[in-house]
This record gives structure tokens, C-alpha cells and sequence, in this order.
């Protein structure tokens, strides 16, 4: 019954290990207590190992939540009473069975011993990140083109953010590279806006000067005369990164950047929208005048960038970024239906496409925060707020 | 900030910890709430071959069975930072030097639903009359 060389006559292993027909003796350990110290966590199975092989954190600061973090996920930590007693027993390791032995050895009964009653859990639930403070926070201090002369306000290192920004690694990596992010010196920066299209000018006149194709624009050609002209290496590789893709090695070395149409038509579009709205015949001459010529635009790209609206007779277009929008349903919600009431679905959509919140679709996410009606059989159903 | 959860035993050498969880709570008489160390609560019994259990508190006898936990849980530990550099980095915040030690984990316990039934020949020996399970 008893051979095995593992087992026990103490503590946990006891328990578990009882073999039918015997018994065993449960009392309290000679250190129980209320040990807030020690606490108890539910969590999947999958995430078992990354727990054990030390591949988890806890992130937040004081005032926030804590959340938990794998590599590549977040999850919110709650904690989930019970009303049970339940009693936790260590191994036996963890018990001082000399100080308690010759006691028990007297005794000659198995023994286990409680630690603690557990008032109950910590569960996890799988959340999305918390990137608006990311944006927040490198937004405060952009990087412009007269760097040099502001005054140093806060900036931040990788390691800074993963102290202050609530989201796993990779959902902070992908963060950051959906805010166009770049690490300057060791810190993560936006560029101003202003800046990156005063590079983008210049890259598109070079191109124009030295006959560059815009879909093969040749690495070290653009890197050497945009950094005669003043702009630091890594603002170009940035833009090039911004606007464009790296295509391919040549067999010489360099590599090969395609600007990427999309994405340049959008940056014109918001620099003509950056005043106000405008009358669309106004919006589309001046638009069209900035793309350069290899450029097909379509008014479809500026999905979920820019907002059409019917006054009198006219088309107005207005600017209304994606990007510029908060990625908790909730607020993205109560701002959109502020800018408008009512939306069709076809506009609506580029707006809530991103969000993403685990467990929940986009269907579920429509019931829980807009109202859906359908004026008619065959009309478009239109999304008001709840 | 950040607390890195930390396995110092060993991933592989983690320990498996045991859970009895009752309904209610078991209440200690007034005279031994003082010395509670090495006090008895009761015996747990593995009467057949089944994973069914007793457990015996006082006058009380409960019974129950095992159960595996639908999710595994981690028994985290949390120690206080004491590098000396670094508490004087973050003097300002006190929570700043806290580690989370994963000491064990639980796939098991052994559950008693229901309430317990009164033992009418008295106490079995082995148990001390000094403990009252409490129904919920």
C-alpha cells in the first residue's frame, strides 16, 4: 500500500494518494492562517505550462486593474468568492513535519494539514488589450522636425511600456505598429503628422527629379539623397515603412520598397480634410491634384477615414479616421453615434470592423450597442444608438 | 509596472497541493481558538475502492467524493521584493517590489455537497470532541 518511494504520510500527497480501506487525520497546520499572501488562480489548461515556465506577468499600475499576460494575450483577473469552506493543504515539504513529528509519529495515522481556508479565487478572463493609453501617452510628445529644440517631455523605452500600457508583448508590438510607431534612440515616437508628410513630399519630388518607379523605389537611392536633404536615416526607412513595403532583394543588395497607394491617397486626403470639411467637387480637385501621377485613387480607399454627408443639394466630405477612435466598444460606440445618429450598415462598418473583443461578434456587438430598424422590407437597415 | 510570475521550484518540481472544500464552515470551540496548531479537524476516510470519501468532524460525518477541477488552479505566493537598490529606485511606491512564486498547483479535491448527518452512537475515537461542523 505504502511502497512507493514517493509517498507520503503527510500532507497533500496523502490526500491524493489515499489508498481504499485507510484513513487519514486532518488538522491544522502549525502555521494556519488568513496567509492573504497565498492565492489561488484558475486558469485554463493551455495556460497551465506558460504559468509554470515563467512565461506570465501581471501588468497595471496601481489604479488600475491588474491584468495578466501571455506572450501573445491579455486577460483580466477577478476574483470569485465562495461561501464553501475550502481548506488548503500543502505537500508535505511545505509542512514542518519535524517540529510536528514525534507528535504525529505517537498518532500513528496519516496526517494532512490545512494551510488555509481559501475565500476563494482568482479567475481569468480573456480581454482585449488596453492600447488607448498607448496612444495616449506617445501622443503627448511627438517627434517633429524640430526635435532638437523642444524641451525633452516624457518618453518611453520598450520596457517603460510594458510597465504603463495593459497588453501582452505581441498586442503592444502590433500596437505600436498600427500607430505608425518607431523606436528613435532607444524610445518609441509617433512622428508628427506634419513631419511625415514633408518626407513623403520630398521622397514623391526626388522620385519625379531622378526618374524613380514608385513601385520599385531602390533602398539606398532614397535613404542617400533624402539624407542629403537633411532628413535623419531613420525618419526615411520610417516613411518608407509608413507608406510603402519592402518588395524583394536585388541580386545587388539593396533592397526594393512599392509605395503603397492606399496609404499615400489616404495621407493627401487627410492633409486637404485637416481644415474642416469641404464641398466634395473642392475635396476631390485638390485630392487628386497632390497623388502623383502613377497613382489610381478611388474615392473607396478613404473607407473608414473619411465621412460623406447629404446638406441640401450638396456632398460635403469631412474627415473621420478609424485610427482616431477609441477600441472599447463602448466609447467607440457613444462617439460615433455622436458625430451622426443614424448609420447604414455600409457606413458604419469600416468603423467597427476593428474592434475586437474576445468572445463577443461583430453581430453580438451590434445588439448590445445599437438599435437596428428597417424602415421598409427592401430598405437598408440604418444602426442608431441604443 | 510589471510582476513577473515566477516558478522557483521548478516547473517540473512544482508540487500538486490538495483542496477539501464543505459547505459552511467548521467552527472552533472558544478554548482552542488560540492554539489552533496540530489541532485535529477531523478524519477523512476512503471507505472502498471508489473515489468516494467520510469525513468525520466531531459528531458530524460528511460524505463526499473526489472530483478533478474542470480548470487546473496555481497556488501563487506573494514575496516581497528585497533588493535593497531597488527598493530605494521605488521608495515611492511600496507595491512596486512585490513577486508573484507559483509554489504549487491543484487538479483535485474533494468535495462534500452536502450536509452533514449527525453520528448517533457518538464520536468515533480517533476524533477529538473539540469541533462542531456548522451546516450552511
Amino acid at each position: 500500500m505504502m511502497e512507493q518511494p514517493h509517498s507520503c504520510c503527510k500532507g497533500a500527497e496523502v490526500l491524493l494518494n489515499l489508498q481504499p480501506t485507510s484513513s487519514v487525520s486532518i488538522q491544522y497546520h502549525p502555521f494556519f492562517g488568513s496567509h492573504d499572501d497565498l492565492v489561488l488562480l484558475e486558469l485554463d489548461e493551455k495556460l497551465l505550462s506558460d504559468v509554470l515556465y515563467q512565461r506570465v506577468t501581471l501588468r497595471g499600475q496601481p489604479d488600475e486593474d491588474a491584468v495578466l499576460c501571455t506572450k501573445s494575450k491579455t486577460y483580466s483577473v477577478k476574483f470569485v468568492g465562495t461561501s464553501n469552506s475550502v481548506f488548503l493543504i500543502p505537500p508535505a515539504d511545505c509542512s514542518t513535519s519535524h517540529e510536528s513529528g514525534g507528535e504525529n509519529y505517537k498518532q500513528q495515522v496519516a496526517t494532512a494539514s490545512v494551510i488555509k481556508v481559501a475565500p476563494g479565487n482568482m479567475e481569468l478572463v480573456e480581454v482585449a488589450p488596453r492600447l488607448d493609453k498607448l496612444k495616449s501617452i506617445l501622443s503627448e510628445n511627438l517627434y517633429s522636425s524640430d526635435e532638437a529644440s523642444t524641451a525633452m517631455g516624457d518618453l518611453y523605452k520598450w520596457d517603460d511600456l510594458i510597465n504603463k500600457v495593459q497588453a501582452s508583448d505581441d498586442e503592444l508590438k502590433a500596437g505600436l505598429q498600427a500607430l505608425s510607431a518607431v523606436e528613435i534612440d532607444g524610445y518609441w515616437r509617433i512622428v508628427d503628422e506634419k513631419y511625415m508628410d514633408v518626407i513623403l513630399r520630398m521622397l514623391l519630388h526626388n522620385s519625379v527629379l531622378n526618374d524613380w518607379l514608385l513601385d520599385s523605389l531602390v533602398e539606398d537611392k532614397v535613404v542617400s539623397v533624402l539624407e542629403s536633404d537633411g532628413f535623419p536615416r531613420k525618419l526615411v526607412y520610417h516613411c518608407l515603412n509608413v507608406y510603402g513595403s519592402s518588395v524583394e532583394e536585388e541580386a545587388m543588395g539593396g533592397g526594393v520598397w512599392r509605395l503603397d497607394a492606399r496609404r499615400v491617397c489616404v495621407h493627401f486626403a487627410r492633409g486637404v480634410l485637416r481644415e474642416g470639411k469641404r464641398k466634395m467637387e473642392s475635396f476631390m480637385e485638390e485630392w487628386l491634384r497632390m497623388i502623383p501621377e502613377e497613382m489610381q485613387p478611388s474615392f473607396d480607399m478613404l473607407e473608414g477615414e473619411v465621412l460623406t454627408e447629404k446638406i441640401g443639394v450638396e456632398t460635403w466630405v469631412r474627415a473621420l479616421s478609424v485610427s482616431s477612435l477609441p477600441t472599447t466598444p463602448a466609447e467607440r460606440f457613444s462617439i460615433l453615434f455622436k458625430e451622426r445618429a443614424k448609420w447604414e450598415w455600409k457606413d458604419l462598418e469600416p468603423y467597427i470592423r476593428d474592434l475586437n473583443v474576445p468572445g463577443l461578434s461583430s453581430e453580438a456587438l451590434l445588439l448590445k450597442y445599437t438599435r437596428r430598424s428597417q424602415p421598409s422590407i427592401d430598405a437598408e437597415p440604418v444602426f442608431s444608438a441604443r | 509596472m510589471q510582476i513577473q510570475v515566477k516558478c522557483s521550484c521548478g516547473a517540473e518540481k512544482c508540487p500538486e497541493w490538495a483542496i477539501i472544500e464543505l459547505q459552511g464552515v467548521v467552527e472552533v470551540q472558544p478554548s482552542f481558538q488560540h492554539s489552533l496548531q496540530n489541532l485535529q479537524i477531523g478524519l477523512l476516510c476512503r471507505p472502498s475502492s471508489q473515489e468516494n470519501y467520510t469525513f468525520t468532524v466531531g459528531y458530524h460525518e460528511l460524505t463526499g467524493y473526489k472530483v478533478a477541477l474542470k480548470k487546473p488552479m496555481v497556488v501563487l505566493k506573494k514575496i516581497k521584493y528585497m533588493d535593497v537598490e531597488r527598493q530605494i529606485d521605488e521608495a515611492t511606491s511600496s507595491s512596486s517590489c512585490v513577486e508573484l512564486d507559483v509554489v504549487g498547483f491543484i487538479r483535485h479535491k474533494i468535495l462534500f455537497k452536502t450536509r452533514p448527518t449527525t453520528l448517533i452512537s457518538g464520536p468515533q475515537p480517533t476524533v477529538k470532541e473539540k469541533i462542531n461542523a456548522e451546516g450552511a
